[in-house]
């Protein structure tokens, strides 16, 4: 009986044995990829919006602060979307014919909410809450991006668990003063723009806890550095906001000022913030 | 090769599953094999305690082996087919994006809210025996739990099952929405006109009758009195199927006027029941304060005397098996009992001794003792304990007289007969039914429905479309009372307000609506009313009076001061019952009450005290009866009063008096998803005698119904680790045919540990000695490194890291079920249904256990609730192969419900069986209104994923949050349980055990401390405190 098989037919069938294996890897690596690509996590993406509100114009162009929409930021989980109500303070006096603003004054005359398209959708078994992390020195940018340079909005980051417990294992990375929370703009000390930051004493809020400063704490505050030495005081003097001689220390690095705040703001463990119960319940 | 093997394979088809059916045991085997038991030994069900082979099979499962099955009503193919389409998205869902998220922002935002952070108001639970003060907890403007009111004198915070279900009633989508009339949609204004028609017809208001639920809200009854100026002839007739005629002809009897007795249990170191269930929920007037200050002196404290509760009763309670010493009598012998005591008449012969006892105890406790009569007995017992209370010096001391919560009062079934009557006479041209439904519930002997036809005009209001609805020209929504404006006196009489949540969901109407229809000025609302009704009561400046008195829920110094009434020392008139076989006693279900939460699925399913009935109700009765009427349990026998015939059917509860029958009421509705099919209905044979018990015969009948019993389903198969416990301490002569007998383990594994006072006084230790009782080995046999010592010390504070614990004092649990009720509203637990029930797949996070001891005629029972014990050891952890369940670091055993994929080792693997999976889609993800009722700080579970108590996790995040915003340490109660919340008794306490100063540390440093299950090295951080009891020497312990 001929031989059904060529001799050939060995490389082949080696091959294929190695191709179908470097299929499935491959297979592997594509979803793996599909699933951290924009297309599952929608980063990047712009969804169509009935208002193509800017973010842009109103934060970078005009200089309106985030809380003045986003009101419930720090006291509670959802930052808020402004009420219909909060376009209408300003666009009852300008623009008030734009078409663009149709579906703003249609809501206001009807009493229709507006119909966004949520942006940043985590999914329903994540617990997140906003008024902590901006309590504790998370930035707005730190997650959100440079929102102040968006014309319409988008996710900046995936937006993953992969991301969250990124920061979770190691908050200092991000951690900046909780007065530069709004600052869009913040990139965190570096040698030739370093950060002061001192102690003030003071127990209550971490906001009240340390006081940070991009410039050198000169002038006003040096004078009241030198003026309050312990027992100079004399009696009866108004008390200044900050009662004691402040040291002030000096950062140059993310890395320094990080491992700083997060003593001095009560950040949790790593592993008590990467622990399930923290998002899930 | 064989011919054999050519022929095709016949594959073995199974058609069914039939669901396993073990084999019952016949009454004559039971009780020859209960002949020779005796002895102090515990047991949870009849079946286990006959050692029934049938029941040993059940516990080898961790479920009931048909609970992994398909039950009837979906077949397994056809399950297959309607799910395919669902499983194939959830195959998907985790490589596809999810679906575009709608915001719809305000329009003009409310001040004050804050989304995300809950608000909480206060108004009033309403209840025929006073209302329930509460504080309710709104997301949004939703109301979303309900909680005792915690600044409030009466409830301190605390509630019971009714006001804590009260909140899944606003959502219940069976709710009537409309107006009708003759069954079609109607608008009020229809409504008014048709009315100011019909009235106009009517002469000073003769032919016109209201037919009112009880009346607590001093408003309405102001506005009654309104509507009377204007129609003098008007009627009012209060009336509810459970009503308070015995307590009212008793103060009739004994005061010759109406009064409300309100015992201060904080006073008495001797107490006596007569028939009273004060702890078992909010069906008895004043539930919260007496169970509070019950378990307050009942607590076991150095330098504290503990009271001492004695109980005579015709049905086993939670309150008999709290009790010392208890006495089982039919209730002709509860009022022989009462009279007896207050030196009429003669005891029954077997009581003799109990009674001579309980005298001598009430009169040396000098005042310090008081009687309680129940609610569901007979006048005459109100009017003896009225007189042995001054008899022993208790009024003025454990008991004063007030006026009555209800302002009008009355001997409701008395008027409901005279308005029958006049029904039958055609007086009756308009009659008004406001909230309640007489054709369901009224006395069979009435035959109310009949007569309720004569009328010319029927108007019903009311939550459903009920049973009277269906007869009625007319019917009106009524307003939840989270939607209402209203007042209503609270058991001492503090004047509560009762403040709308939420915008009536379906444009309702109140009481005070529509009794505003017959006043000269018809437009008025409830608020008016209410407020016009404040101004009477208010001191000092009122606007100033009103807003405290909106945010407090209460007007101030509005309680009712003590009356000075004395008892007559007549003689009192026995109640007279014709004879006949037996005693049929009706009580109000410790569920449904009377009927009006039928509809309510969290109550149906919660199981009953002692019978652990869920969704039925049974003819209830002892083992002597059964036999007697021939019959086993769950056959069915035919109970018949006076001409009227109900077919019930039977099981046998221990320690039942013999003699007597007892129903529960309530149940049997056909209207509502929820409550049709269930139970029988019990109103079907009732009387309208004051009495709550009656002469009635009873025979077996055709047919079968298997009660929905909870007792055994959860427990699980220690069999084999019981037999070679018992037999390594040399008692395996007893117990030598025991298989796995959880009421065995209950005393040999010590799972319920209690002692009597002069025991403890002897040896403070005794809950951890005892033959067979192994403690938790030493710290190196942890499975864990030492990285899970909960030992680590916090940088910044210095102090010890958190680590979570709950201790429960079995002392003060009175097994009311508030907590369970509780549970359901906090974590979204779904509710699965009879069908479900029955195989063991009931989602409750936390159950109360009920162990029994001892003779089965008299026995005595300990309540546990059980809930995940947060093992530092879990054994669930060690099993799940995908990391769903596993610790954090403050020592919690957490589930990560999107990892769960439902092998359900865990639930194999844990000893105390508080694992529930969610086999089918159990929560409803359909139903709108039901969504608005969710608490949204917790996950809604769906199906293939196992769950289980969470100790709350969501609070104890919002905790830390907002103590890690302040920068400060969580304080002690700063988290509290939703269990712990509403428990009257104060049994559970939460809290950080590494906090030395924490109530929860206190009480687990207590010498009576112990975890169940110890010796398994679980290390449980739930732990109990072994019960002490105080019973009297000269009685033999019950």
């Amino acid at each position: 009986m001929a031989q059904v098989f060529d001799r050939s037919s060995n490389a082949l069938a080696r091959a294929s044995l190695v191709i179908t294996g470097l299929i499935v890897i491959a297979l592997g690596v594509a979803l793996n990829q599909l699933q951290r690509s924009p297309w599952v996590t929608r980063q990047g993406q712009r969804p169509d919006q009935p208002v193509p509100f800017s973010h842009r114009h109103h934060v970078e162009g005009l200089g309106v602060q985030c809380q003045y929409c986003h009101t419930s930021v720090e006291k509670s989980m959802y930052a808020g979307i402004p009420p219909t109500k909060t376009c209408m303070n300003c666009h009852a006096q300008i623009w008030t014919n734009a078409e663009m603003l149709e579906p703003v004054r249609q809501s206001w005359a009807t009493g229709e909410s507006i119909k966004w398209t949520r942006v940043h959708d985590l999914p329903d078994y994540v617990y997140f809450n906003h008024e902590i992390h901006v309590n504790k020195g998370i930035g707005c940018a730190s997650c959100h991006g440079r929102v102040d340079e968006m014309p319409l909005m988008y996710q900046e980051n995936t937006l993953q668990m992969e991301w969250c417990l990124n920061c979770h294992r190691n908050p200092g990375k991000n951690l900046r003063p909780t007065s530069e929370i709004y600052n869009m703009a913040w990139t965190g000390p570096t040698s030739d723009k370093p950060v002061y930051c001192a102690d003030t004493g003071v127990s209550g809020p971490t906001s009240q806890g340390v006081v940070c400063s991009t410039e050198k704490p000169e002038g006003p505050k040096v004078a009241l550095l030198q003026e309050s030495a312990p027992g100079a005081r004399s009696e009866g003097a108004v008390a200044p906001v900050i009662k004691l001689p402040l040291n002030y220390v000096k950062f140059t690095s993310q890395e320094d000022l990080g491992k700083f705040l997060t003593d001095k703001y009560h950040i949790r463990t790593p592993n008590e913030l990467s622990s399930c119960e923290v998002c899930h319940r | 090769m064989s011919t054999e093997m050519n022929q095709p394979m016949q594959p073995e088809v199974v058609s069914t599953i039939a669901p396993a059916k073990p084999k019952r045991m016949t009454l004559a085997e039971v009780q020859a094999k209960l002949a020779n038991k005796t002895g102090r030994r515990f047991w949870t069900s009849l079946d286990e305690l006959a050692e029934q082979p049938g029941f040993d099979e059940m516990l080898r499962e961790e479920f009931p082996r048909q609970a992994s099955e398909m039950t009837s009503g979906v077949s397994r193919r056809g399950f297959m087919k309607v799910m395919g389409a669902s499983f194939a998205l959830a195959g998907l869902s985790g490589c596809t994006k999810q679906p575009d998220e709608p915001i719809y922002p305000y329009v003009k935002a409310p001040e004050d809210l804050v989304l995300g952070k809950p608000m909480y108001f206060a108004t009033a639970h309403p209840f025929p025996t006073g209302a329930v003060p509460v504080l309710v907890k709104s997301d949004a403007f939703r109301p979303i739990k309900v909680d005792g009111n915690p600044e409030h004198p009466v409830t301190k915070g605390k509630s019971d099952a009714f006001t804590q279900a009260s909140v899944l009633d606003l959502y219940d989508p069976d709710r009537s929405q409309h107006v009708l009339f003759e069954g079609n949609n109607k608008s009020w204004g229809n409504f008014q006109d048709a009315l100011a028609k019909g009235l106009d017809g009517l002469r000073q208001g003769a032919g016109l009758y209201i037919l009112s639920e009880t009346v607590t809200s001093p408003t309405l009854a102001a506005q009654w009195k309104a509507v009377q100026a204007k129609y003098p002839a008007a009627k009012l007739i209060q009336w509810e199927p459970v009503n308070r005629d015995a307590a009212r002809a008793g103060s009739m009897a004994a005061f010759g006027e109406y009064v409300d007795a309100q015992y201060k249990l904080e006073d008495a170191d001797v107490i006596l029941s007569l028939d009273a269930d004060f702890l078992s929920g909010g069906h008895f007037p004043g539930f919260l304060p007496l169970s509070a200050a019950y378990a307050e002196r009942h607590r076991y404290e150095e330098g504290k005397e503990q009271n001492r509760l004695y109980v005579v009763e015709s049905m086993p309670s939670v309150t008999g098996f709290k009790a010392e010493h208890r006495l089982s009598l039919k209730p002709s012998d509860v009022e022989k009992f009462a009279l007896a005591l207050a030196g009429q008449g003669a005891a029954p012969a077997e009581a003799a001794k109990f009674l001579e006892t309980v005298k001598k105890d009430l009169t040396k406790a000098g005042g310090k003792a008081v009687v309680i009569p129940g609610e569901a007995t007979s006048p005459a017992v109100h009017a003896a304990a009225a007189l042995i209370n001054a008899q022993i010096g208790a009024v003025g001391k454990t008991v004063v007289y007030t006026e009555t919560v209800n302002p009008i009062p009355s001997q409701q079934n008395a008027d409901l007969k005279a308005l029958v009557a006049d029904l039958n006479a055609g007086k009756v041209s308009w009659l008004v039914i406001l909230g309640v439904n007489p054709v369901y519930s009224a006395p069979a002997d009435l035959n109310f429905a009949e007569a309720a036809k004569k009328a010319k005009v029927i108007v019903h209001h009311g939550l459903l479309v009920d049973e009277t609805a269906l007869i009625a020209h007319w019917h009106i929504n009524k307003a939840h009372y989270l939607e209402s404006w209203s007042d209503a006196r609270a058991y001492d009489g503090t004047l509560s307000i009762i403040q709308p949540m939420i915008d009536p969901l379906y444009g309702g109407k109140t009481a005070h609506d529509l009794l505003a229809q017959f006043t000269d000025n018809p437009q008025s609302s409830g608020y008016d009313a209410v407020l016009a009704n404040a101004k009477t009561v208010i001191k000092g400046n009122f606007e100033a009076g009103w807003r405290k008195a909106l945010h407090d829920g209460w007007v101030a110094d509005t309680a009712f001061s003590p009356k000075s009434v004395s008892a007559k020392a007549g003689s009192i008139t026995p109640t007279s019952v014709p004879s006949g076989e037996y005693e049929i006693s009706f009580k109000p279900d410790a569920s449904l009450y009377d009927g009006r939460y039928a509809n309510n699925g969290w109550l149906q399913e919660v199981p009953k005290q002692v019978t652990h009935l869920s969704w039925d109700n049974a003819a209830l009765m002892s083992m002597e009866t059964m036999k007697k009427l021939g019959v086993e349990e769950t056959e069915m026998v035919e109970l018949t009063v006076g001409g009227n015939k109900v077919k019930a059917p039977v099981l046998m509860v221990p320690g039942h008096p013999q003699g007597s029958i007892t129903v529960h009421v309530g149940f049997g509705s056909t209207i509502g998803r929820v409550a049709t099919g269930h139970g029988f209905n019990a109103y079907a044979v009732s009387t309208s005698s004051a009495a709550s018990w009656t002469a009635g015969s009873a025979k077996k009948t055709e047919g079968t119904y298997d009660v929905c019993v909870t007792t055994v389903h959860s427990l699980d198969n220690r069999g084999s680790f019981a037999q070679s416990t018992v037999a390594s301490v040399g008692m395996a002569k007893d117990f030598s045919n025991t298989h796995s007998l959880a009421g065995n383990e209950a005393m040999t594994r010590g799972i319920i540990r209690y002692a009597t006072v002069e025991e403890a006084k002897k040896n403070p230790g005794f809950a951890h000695e005892g033959p067979g009782l192994k403690e938790t080995p030493e710290e190196d046999m942890s499975f864990f490194p030492d990285d899970w010592s909960y030992k680590h010390i916090d940088k910044s504070s210095g102090k010890l890291q958190n680590a979570w614990g709950m201790s429960i004092d079995l002392n003060s649990c009175i097994g009311c079920n508030a907590c369970v009720v509780s549970c359901y509203a906090e974590n979204n637990i779904p509710v699965v249904g009879r069908e479900q029930v029955k195989v063991g797949r009931n989602m409750q996070w936390i159950r109360i256990d009920t162990y029994f001891e001892g003779d089965l005629h008299a026995p005595k029972a300990h309540f546990q609730p059980m809930l995940c014990q947060h093992c530092e050891n879990a054994g669930c952890e060690q099993v799940c192969p995908v990391g769903a369940t596993l610790h954090t670091p403050e020592g919690i055993n957490t589930m990560v419900y999107n990892r769960c994929v439902g092998t359900r080792y865990c639930s194999n693997n844990c000893p105390y069986k508080v694992r529930r999976f969610n086999f089918l889609l159990y929560s409803d993800y359909e139903q709108e209104s039901l969504k608005l009722g969710r608490n949204p700080d917790v996950s809604v579970r769906s199906r293939g994923v196992m769950e289980k108590c969470s100790y709350c996790v969501q609070r104890i995040q919002a905790a830390k949050i907002q103590a890690d915003k302040e920068n400060r340490e969580i304080r002690d109660g700063d988290i509290v349980t939703a269990c712990q919340q509403a428990c009257p008794t104060d049994a559970i306490v939460f809290g950080n055990i590494n906090d030395q100063a924490s109530k929860v540390a206190k009480r687990k440093a207590d010498e009576r401390n112990y975890g169940v299950l110890a010796d398994l090295n679980y290390r449980p951080r739930t732990t109990y405190t072994a019960g002490v009891i105080n019973p009297n020497p000269e009685l033999e312990l019950a």
